[in-house]
């Protein structure tokens, strides 16, 4: 399976192109992370179908953009879904990673992933498997059928069920602060479960703005299974409103939030 | 920038079910000591008008109460 992506791989690194590809390996029947950097283990390449279509994913942007920091200047490659391309871009716009010196090797994801997923891009720029599947809704629309306090309720029953692993944080390929807010004690305090009610995901979510490229890594990290995923796809809905922008989409593009230049519009 | 975070956070509480009337931003100068009074008063006046969150008290009990409903747990 996947034959042109193994062919392409090959050569990649046969020809010296690349100095390591990024990608899935399966070995011994669990599927996890490996940095390809000769052609002898290629036919272990997995693009992550364990049981189903791509239900094992891993965040190889974060893997690459600290493989990155360590090695600047080197080329690498990485096999890239829809929203690891996204993530690719935002973390060039936010400059923690420069493209030049990356190979990305996309794959478009099936229908069922797609749907698993709820994906609003489930493809990137270009492909070598897979083919073009429809976008769904980006916005959280069971969410917002609900009235207000329903929602209160809800959410309030989610974010109880927080054991403050930090997991959503850890696994976010745009998380890359060294400093983080939710470890400060001012903004949540030492010790407690669950963490402080609603400022924990708030300040998460708040942090999110312009970032979240919807990859849905945290909620399948999330060993509580809060809705993670609702809340940041409500942040990019709200950005996109209010400021016409997507992270992720735009090569060079930091959020307008970000921008020092413009003058604040009246609330 | 800040102006713009708040509204972003505003929408926010809204969806998670929070009025966003309980967010408020002013910009006050260290020089205008009534402006800073009357803007707190009103802001007060409108909390306490809202009352205290509608929290479902059903997700609020106490551990305490938990285990000596449950005391094998």
């Amino acid at each position: 399976m996947y034959h042109a992506i193994k062919e392409r791989v090959t050569e990649l690194l046969s020809t010296g192109e690349v100095k390591g590809f990024l990608a899935l390996k399966k070995d011994n029947g669990h599927i996890k992370p490996h940095l390809y950097v000769s052609p002898d283990e290629i036919d272990q390449l997995s693009i992550g179908d364990g049981e189903t279509a791509g239900d094992a994913r891993y965040p190889l942007t974060k893997i690459l953009t600290m493989l990155l920091q360590n090695h600047s200047g080197e080329p690498f490659g990485i096999l890239a879904r829809g929203c690891d391309q996204r993530a690719l871009r935002a973390l060039a716009a936010w400059n923690q990673i420069s493209l030049e010196q990356v190979v990305v090797i996309g794959v478009a994801c099936s229908e069922e992933l797609a749907r698993a997923c709820n994906c609003g891009l489930p493809y990137p720029d270009e492909w070598l498997e897979g083919e073009q599947i429809e976008p769904k809704d980006p916005r959280p629309v069971e969410w917002e059928a609900k009235s207000p306090l329903q929602r209160l309720d809800l959410w309030r029953a989610e974010f109880e069920k927080c054991i403050k692993c930090y997991g959503c944080r850890n696994i976010c390929p745009m998380c890359f602060c060294k400093e983080c807010s939710l470890e400060s004690e001012d903004v949540v305090t030492k010790g407690e479960i669950p963490p402080d009610l609603p400022m924990f995901h708030l300040v998460r979510a708040l942090h999110m703005i312009g970032r979240c490229v919807d990859c849905g890594l945290c909620e399948e990290a999330c060993p509580a299974s809060i809705p993670l995923r609702a809340l940041y796809k409500k942040v990019n809905d709200i950005v996109e409103t209010r400021f016409q922008f997507r992270a992720g989409i735009e090569q060079t593009e930091q959020s307008p939030l970000h921008k020092i230049a413009e003058p604040p519009a009246a609330i | 920038m800040t102006a713009q975070r708040v509204a972003v956070l505003r929408d926010l509480l809204e969806f998670v079910g929070i009025e966003g009337e309980r967010l408020n931003l002013v910009w006050v100068s260290s020089a205008e000591g009534p402006r800073f009074a009357n803007e707190m008063t009103e802001f007060t006046e409108k909390i306490r008008s809202l009352g205290p969150l509608n929290w479902n008290y059903q997700w609020a009990v106490p551990d305490s109460e938990l285990r000596a409903a449950n005391p094998s747990k």
